[in-house]
């Protein structure tokens, strides 16, 4: 199993290269400010790791997944152009303007490409592989995939897959700076963190972070699969990302995590989950059910069906009539001798029709699509109930 | 009628709002179908439905684009080529679209027509230029994106491309917002949006691991957008050569989407005549714009990058200047209109009609009675009503009201 992780700092790598051991398979994600999203790394700071690992012979990746309008994405390219690309095993790219310009400029250099919003389907994940053919490293996917999708995925794409393991779970990205104006004591930092809470919402302390990029904000709880590290490597999922760049996580994990990533371990230890401040949830990676409710978010019995169709009651006046508004050519050729009618709160009805008029009170045969008809009264019928055609 | 302007093209969120929308002057409408769109809570399009609103649109030469921009499951794709299959019957005349796994089902069981929607937040030259080479035709940008930058996009990829000009805004870039698939079980990017970034947060500065801190918390609707509003900025989108001119919000009322669609497609009329905007209706077009229910309007990211002024830091609630009375039935000649009513009103009480064309015309209710004559002290929403006859009203007109002065 690989381990995907960031290194931000010179400190950050010596670290890590104290800790590290033989066994332990791994690659480093190094970013800088102006590329990656939450990197506090300066170009500089970047090119002195990049040195670093050239030296040591580390695998490292390079991260672009920022978000730019065209007037900021022309800066972003100039950064890239300048970076000795080389020095790097591959790229890591969101933007599909980032994904683009690669593809074109820099046909040699691999890519691991960021599907993590949306891209839910094989077919569109298969897709960008046949589009990026072998200048596709890998495919990182999204953390609202559930274990039997990723397990299709794996079996069904070329290209390796990598997922995240541990870490913060990004739910807002916006590049509207929207704290410093609450807080002007903090817009002299390039980067601002806070939390925010909600009384409309039962969750309390979405972590927060502004910086030249924007806005995130992340999940009150954290994601962590690495109780389930043997049942995703059994679905030959071999790259799991571990981002330990928030909540002195790097100091607090880094440890456990080689030992469990080179197998020394194989989970980590309570005391070591003790210290992660917020609570770790395996988010969707047993079932993704986000579109169960949406059946409830209207009314199916408000809704025409299309078969025998012929209006909807828009009007009642009680012990009179009903005003129904044809929307069909039901009655074109005669009016019906019934109908069968469903309410808003699911009665069934089947009413006579010994009578149709006109608003003007006038009896008719025959009436079109979009016309106002009066029909005899019936008892418990409301607005909004739908009226079809009563097949004998 | 000389000069080139900008398609409109207005939302319609079930078939009378179609209806509404062409009437009262949009060159396109865009639609969904009870699934794969993103409004879950909609009315959406029957099939039939979707059928009479293709030939009432197109019967007036109006185009219908039909939204597929949820982010699909594989369990949701399966379900695609049927109603492609439908789309290509009915000659609809393009799809959004906003993932690649529908983009290449499309391809695969379709030529319908492909506009990538601004779901997909394409921001860039670079990006365009890879959508592009997947088969979009029509390029929504992210509303992130200035006039200017759409420009450059056109000029160098030559596809046609779509902006937002009015409508409410997301404060995230659209398709990378999933607060409410965790915090309320619902998919965002499949029509679930749960709209929590227009909640008020206490933000604290000082525990932002923990959120513990209560003191020196600052109470804000820190990620709630206001509205944004373009009719200032025409001129700058017709000399970009924007193609499409995109109306926000199949979920609002008849009153939007009638309103909207006739300022803009009056302002646009107007320039096509005269070649600029210097009208004495400018005033009162913006003027119309304030009486439908809206946020406070800014123009976002069009002319410069979106900043703190375009942030609403206020509770959302109705400031409406006028509020829709009813949408007009039938107009019996010399003898009644029939309103389906939308929001009371009384005897003596002036309303406004909206004709589809030309200023408004004010109407005196001397009488008000239900279909079988009997007088009533006080129309009730989701009731039809007699009102007297005005001359030159016609079914689907809308009626208001004034409720401030």
């Amino acid at each position: 199993m690989k381990l995907m992780t960031y290194i931000e700092s010179a400190a950050e790598l010596e670290t890590f290269l104290k800790y590290k051991n033989a066994e332990l398979d791994y690659e480093l994600i190094l970013g800088c400010d102006a590329l990656s999203r939450y990197s506090k790394t300066t170009i500089d700071e970047l090119l002195t790791l990049v040195n670093l690992a050239v030296k040591d012979n580390l695998p490292v990746v390079l991260e672009w997944d920022a978000l730019y309008q065209e007037e900021r994405f022309q800066k972003a390219k100039a950064v890239i152009d300048h970076l000795p690309l080389h020095d790097f095993k591959a790229i890591r790219v969101q933007d599909p303007g980032a994904i683009h310009y690669i593809k074109t400029q820099f046909p040699w250099m691999k890519m691991q490409v960021i599907l993590e919003n949306g891209n839910h389907n094989l077919e569109g994940l298969k897709k960008w592989e046949e589009y990026l053919g072998d200048q596709c490293e890998r495919l990182v996917l999204s953390n609202e995939l559930s274990k039997e999708m990723l397990k299709d995925y794996a079996r069904e794409l070329k290209t390796p897959i990598e997922i995240q393991a541990f870490g913060r779970i990004l739910l807002f990205y916006s590049p509207r700076l929207l704290l410093s104006p609450l807080e002007k004591e903090q817009m002299r930092k390039s980067t601002i963190e806070a939390s925010g809470s909600s009384e409309e919402s039962p969750h309390t302390g979405f972590p927060l972070i502004e910086n030249q990029h924007g806005t995130f904000m992340f999940n009150v709880k954290d994601l962590s699969l690495l109780d389930h590290l043997k049942e995703i490597e059994e679905m030959s999922i071999h790259c799991l990302r571990v981002d330990m760049r928030f909540d002195n996580c790097f100091s607090n994990y880094l440890n456990a995590m080689i030992d469990l990533f080179s197998g020394k371990i194989t989970e980590i230890s309570p005391e070591v989950k003790k210290l992660h401040p917020r609570p770790l949830i395996k988010g969707f990676y047993n079932i993704n059910k986000t579109d169960v409710l949406f059946t409830k978010l209207k009314n199916k019995r408000t809704q025409r069906q299309d078969q025998n169709y012929v209006g909807e009651i828009v009007d009642v006046e009680r012990d009179q009539q009903l005003a129904l508004l044809i929307k069909t050519e039901a009655f074109k050729e005669g009016v019906a001798s019934s109908v069968f009618m469903i309410t808003p709160e699911g009665k069934e009805k089947t009413l006579s029709l010994p009578w149709v008029k006109m608003s003007t009170g006038e009896s008719i045969n025959s009436a079109g699509k979009n016309d106002l008809v009066l029909i005899p009264y019936i008892n418990g019928v409301t607005v909004k109930t739908q009226v079809y055609l009563t097949i004998p | 009628m000389g000069h080139w302007t900008p398609e409109l093209l207005s939302p319609a969120g079930s078939l009378e709002k179609l209806k509404v929308s062409v009437l009262y002057g949009a060159d396109a409408v865009y639609l969904g179908g009870q699934k794969f769109g993103l409004r879950q809570a909609s009315d959406n399009f029957t099939y039939e439905e979707l059928a009479e609103g293709v030939e009432f649109a197109h019967s007036r030469g109006a185009l219908v684009y039909v939204v597929l921009n949820s982010f699909l499951h594989d369990k949701d794709l399966a379900e695609l080529p049927e109603f492609l299959a439908l789309l290509s019957e009915l000659k609809v005349d393009a799809v959004i679209v906003s993932d690649l796994g529908v983009i290449s089902t499309i391809k695969k069981h379709s030529n319908l027509v492909i506009h990538l929607s601004t779901q997909a937040s394409c921001l860039n030259v670079e990006s365009a230029k890879l959508w592009q080479q997947m088969g979009a035709q029509r390029i929504v940008l992210g509303r992130e994106v200035t006039i200017k930058e759409a420009a450059k996009i056109k000029q160098a990829t030559g596809l046609e491309i779509e902006m937002f000009v009015h409508g409410s805004m997301c404060m995230a870039y659209s398709g990378n917002c999933v607060i409410s698939n965790y915090t309320q079980g619902r998919d965002s990017n499949r029509g679930g949006c749960a709209h929590s970034c227009r909640f008020e947060y206490s933000i604290d500065f000082n525990g932002a691991t923990s959120g513990s801190s209560e003191e020196a918390n600052k109470k804000a609707y820190f990620m709630s957008s206001k509205d944004l509003e373009g009719i200032r900025l025409l001129p700058e989108f017709i000399e970009a050569k924007i193609d499409s001119l995109k109306v926000e919000g199949r979920n609002k009322s008849h009153h939007y989407a009638g309103t909207i669609s006739k300022v803009y497609g009056d302002a646009l009329r107007y320039y096509r005549e005269h070649g600029n905007f210097l009208s004495s209706d400018m005033l009162l077009w913006e003027e119309e714009l304030r009486k439908v229910s809206h946020r406070d309007y800014s123009t976002g990211s069009l002319a410069t990058y979106a900043g703190e002024d375009t942030i609403y830091n206020q509770r959302e609630h109705d400031d409406n200047e006028f509020v829709v009375s009813g949408i007009v039935l039938e107009a019996a000649r010399d003898q009644h209109l029939l309103v389906d009513v939308k929001s009371a009103f009384h005897p003596g009480d002036i309303l406004e009609v909206m004709p589809f064309k030309g200023p408004t015309t004010k109407l005196r209710v001397d009488f008000l009675k239900t279909l079988s004559g009997v007088d009533l002290v006080k129309s009730k929403p989701g009731s039809v009503v007699k009102i007297p006859f005005l001359p030159g009203a016609e079914k689907f007109n809308l009626i208001r009201k004034a409720v401030r002065v």
